[in-house]
């Protein structure tokens, strides 16, 4: 049944059908396995794209990035050296160092934006993707999710990397740079969470937090 | 091919957080609920045009200071002076780092500037009705809120600098207000992407047609 068939007869929203974020289209949603990727037929804009063993992987890799995640924000990420002094840097330091120096408000969007927000994505997607695992419902679960969507593009782990390299391209000229171990953790920790959000299969994870509502026993 | 139909013109909404659909009741904004993760639902996010409007003019008066004032100083040697944002790229440009010195030009300068200006085209197109390709208007869009991040690269910057280089008198890296202007800037075009709905790019199309 497809949405142009029914513009009269319309007293229940048929499950298969979806609308597009962009142009509000109505479509009706198709069978997809993992690798497809369902695009807006009138505007382009991605719909859907089925995930292999969305959960399992999200969980884990979750899980992986809360276990990296202190390494990588308490350890010194650089050393510079300048004639015999020594200095070193962490990621919450950058945010510390600012507010120190009066500028609250640039103190706290790096802080939120290199720390505070992909740490809470991390949290939400563990618990999300853990009851989802355990198949244990809670209403709190759409909440959780909600949080999610809406802090995706506030955690900017990957343009704090770039922001790496450039202050060491910038220091070159003036002073000796050396990696420390807190930016192999950091790296790591970008990879895995970017892994993660690629593998996050948002549309399925919706339906499958509704269904499990729905089934849950009164 | 039958003329396309939206969810609008059956009376349905899309949830703009979790992608449900659902029968507008005909309430007021705010009144209505997702049945699923429980959001505010709207037809079209409410007042997204005058929202978008507010947020790019604030971003666009803003980007005066941003770039006139220093983001930083860097004192070597008990010598420097304040850097704005395009005198530390010509300083990278004369030190020979001229990838760094691209990077830096395009996600600090040219990536505001062009998206301040692709939102003032989208803004002005559904209001003058422009009859612009909707499918390219659209893609700009996506474009528009896919880049804007990587504007605050320079903040990073920033931050690792005055937290590494410190050592009194013989070299020191202060951040200065510049930073501030420019990272509401960046927040703020990243916020009217976010408020401007563009599905209003397609109504007009959807209802004369």
């Amino acid at each position: 049944m497809s949405p142009q068939d029914n513009i009269q007869s319309l007293t229940s929203i048929p499950e298969n059908w979806i609308a597009c974020k962009d142009c509000d289209l109505l479509i009706e949603r198709m069978d997809a396995t993992p690798g497809d990727r369902a695009l807006c037929p009138r505007c382009a804009n991605p719909l859907y794209q089925p995930r292999e063993n969305s959960i399992e992987r999200t969980l884990v890799l979750a899980i992986t990035g809360l276990l990296l995640f202190l390494p990588a924000n308490l350890l010194p990420v650089m050393y510079l050296h300048i004639v015999g002094q020594e200095s070193t840097t962490t990621i919450y330091k950058g945010s510390l160092v600012l507010f120190q120096e009066g500028l609250y408000w640039t103190a706290l969007l790096v802080f939120f934006a290199s720390i505070a927000v992909p740490l809470c994505k991390l949290l939400l997607v563990a618990f999300v993707s853990g009851c989802l695992y355990l198949q244990r419902s809670s209403t709190l679960l759409p909440y959780a999710f909600r949080y999610y969507h809406y802090l995706d593009e506030w955690g900017m782990l990957e343009v704090y990397m770039l922001g790496v390299l450039v202050a060491v391209v910038k220091l070159k000229g003036m002073a000796s740079v050396v990696p420390g171990i807190g930016l192999y953790c950091f790296i790591a920790l970008l990879l895995v969470a970017t892994t993660m959000s690629s593998l996050l299969d948002e549309d399925s994870f919706w339906r499958k937090i509704e269904q499990g509502l729905k089934d849950r026993p009164r | 091919m039958r003329h396309p139909l939206t969810a609008r013109q059956l009376g349905l909404i899309r949830c703009h957080t979790c992608g449900k659909l659902a029968f507008d009741i005909g309430h007021d904004d705010y009144e209505e609920h997702c049945p699923r993760c429980h959001a505010h639902m709207h037809m079209r996010a409410s007042n997204s045009l005058s929202r978008t409007w507010a947020m790019l003019i604030t971003a666009a008066v803003l980007y005066v200071p941003a770039n006139v004032l220093p983001i930083m100083t860097v004192t070597y040697f008990g010598a420097g002076e304040p850097d704005t944002i395009m005198s530390g790229i010509i300083l990278l440009l004369q030190l020979g780092s001229y990838p760094i010195a691209a990077v830096i030009f395009i996600a600090s300068i040219l990536v505001p500037l062009l998206k301040m200006v692709a939102l003032l085209i989208l803004l002005l197109s559904v209001h003058l009705k422009w009859s612009l390709d909707d499918r390219q208007r659209t893609r700009l869009y996506r474009a528009v809120e896919m880049v804007g991040r990587w504007s605050m690269l320079d903040m990073f910057v920033i931050a690792l600098l005055v937290a590494l280089v410190n050592f009194g008198s013989l070299a020191q890296i202060v951040s200065g207000p510049g930073a501030t202007a420019f990272g509401s800037v960046v927040v703020l075009t990243m916020l009217a992407a976010t408020t401007f709905d563009a599905r209003l790019i397609w109504d007009k199309e959807d209802t004369d047609g």
